[in-house]
């Protein structure tokens, strides 16, 4: 006999600005949010999956088929152990506790983690940056680079837009190589 | 594995000690000034990144279009080209966020925040100053 579904409420797929409804099932996950769109993963797609601090508070973030994962912000500290439960019954799967920094600190360095890449402070994440959406990057000096990125949202601005991130510059001490030879002079 | 090149100076500082001491209104994805923590929180794909007043060297603001552009600029090694550094680093090898730039269509809320962070370094700066002045 399988379970009914849990259900958490006011939880957000990815960066959508809307809240919606998560179901943890025997059969697997799926989300629905206001419309008519449901985001569904099937139990035996469902790999592994992390815990970790977002700003909208928790992140549930499920690695599935394909080296892919979605992410879903919004829980609550007490869904923790809720989560972990059903993870483990439903889809043998163990809940990993991500850890992230807060010490506020603008240096560490950068690790590329799968299609992301991570900025770590004192190897814990401070954030990371999909790559998928990096417009454009520069060498912008001898130890900067630059990355652009790329604004999907094509909606009007309005006043409640997010703030956009456009761009960050890293100082990387030993990205800097001597041009070739070829290149010299220049 | 960095602590036998620590800067030299380098006085330990750190905005939270677990993610418990965030404000709460980071949910909203927008650039927070938390003056109590001397920190600013950005908001970086999903994270809310702090980034304490002391990494920050200035904002700068400009309109273009639609939108109002905020760059928040960094501490980093070797700025002062020829000059000798003063600003002590824990690691100076280390990667180093340099700048981030935001952009909204809300300039006033920009206009704001700017204001709110160059205001903060300044506190900084002076009681930095006084810090020093007694020393002396």
């Amino acid at each position: 006999m399988s379970q009914p579904a849990t259900q958490f409420d006011a939880i957000y797929y990815g960066l959508n600005s809307e809240p919606g409804k998560l179901r943890v099932a025997q059969s697997g996950m799926a989300w629905k949010g206001s419309g008519s769109d449901i985001t569904a993963v099937p139990s035996a797609d469902i790999k592994w999956a992390q815990w970790l601090r977002v700003a909208r508070n928790f992140q549930l973030r499920v690695g599935v088929k394909d080296r892919k994962k979605i992410c879903f912000d919004g829980f609550v500290r007490e869904d923790h152990d809720k989560l972990q439960t059903l993870l483990k019954n439903y889809f043998s799967v163990a809940l990993e506790t991500k850890e992230v920094s807060f010490k506020g600190w603008n240096w560490g360095e950068t690790d590329f983690q799968g299609q992301d890449l991570a900025f770590l402070v004192s190897n814990r994440v401070a954030f990371e940056l999909p790559l998928a959406q990096v417009a454009n990057s520069n060498i912008a000096g001898r130890t900067e680079v630059s990355l652009e990125f790329s604004n999907p949202s094509s909606k009007a601005p309005t006043k409640s837009s997010l703030d956009e991130m456009v761009e960050i510059r890293f100082h990387v001490p030993g990205a800097y190589t001597k041009p070739r030879a070829s290149d010299a002079g220049s | 594995g960095a602590s036998g090149k620590e800067g030299k100076g380098w006085k330990k500082f750190q905005s939270y000690k677990g993610e418990g001491a965030l404000p709460p209104d980071v949910d909203r994805l927008r650039i927070t000034v938390d003056r109590k923590a001397q920190t600013v929180i950005l908001p970086i794909h999903g994270f809310a990144v702090p980034f304490h007043i002391n990494t920050i060297k200035n904002v700068s603001k400009n309109d273009e279009g639609d939108y109002t552009y905020l760059r928040i600029n960094f501490q980093t090694p070797g700025q002062l080209a020829g000059k000798k550094e003063d600003t002590p680093f824990e690691n100076p090898d280390a990667t180093f966020v340099r700048s981030i730039s935001y952009r909204s269509p809300d300039g006033h809320r920009f206009d704001n925040i700017s204001k709110q962070i160059t205001e903060l370094k300044k506190e900084a700066n002076k009681r930095e100053q006084q810090k020093k002045e007694l020393a002396d």
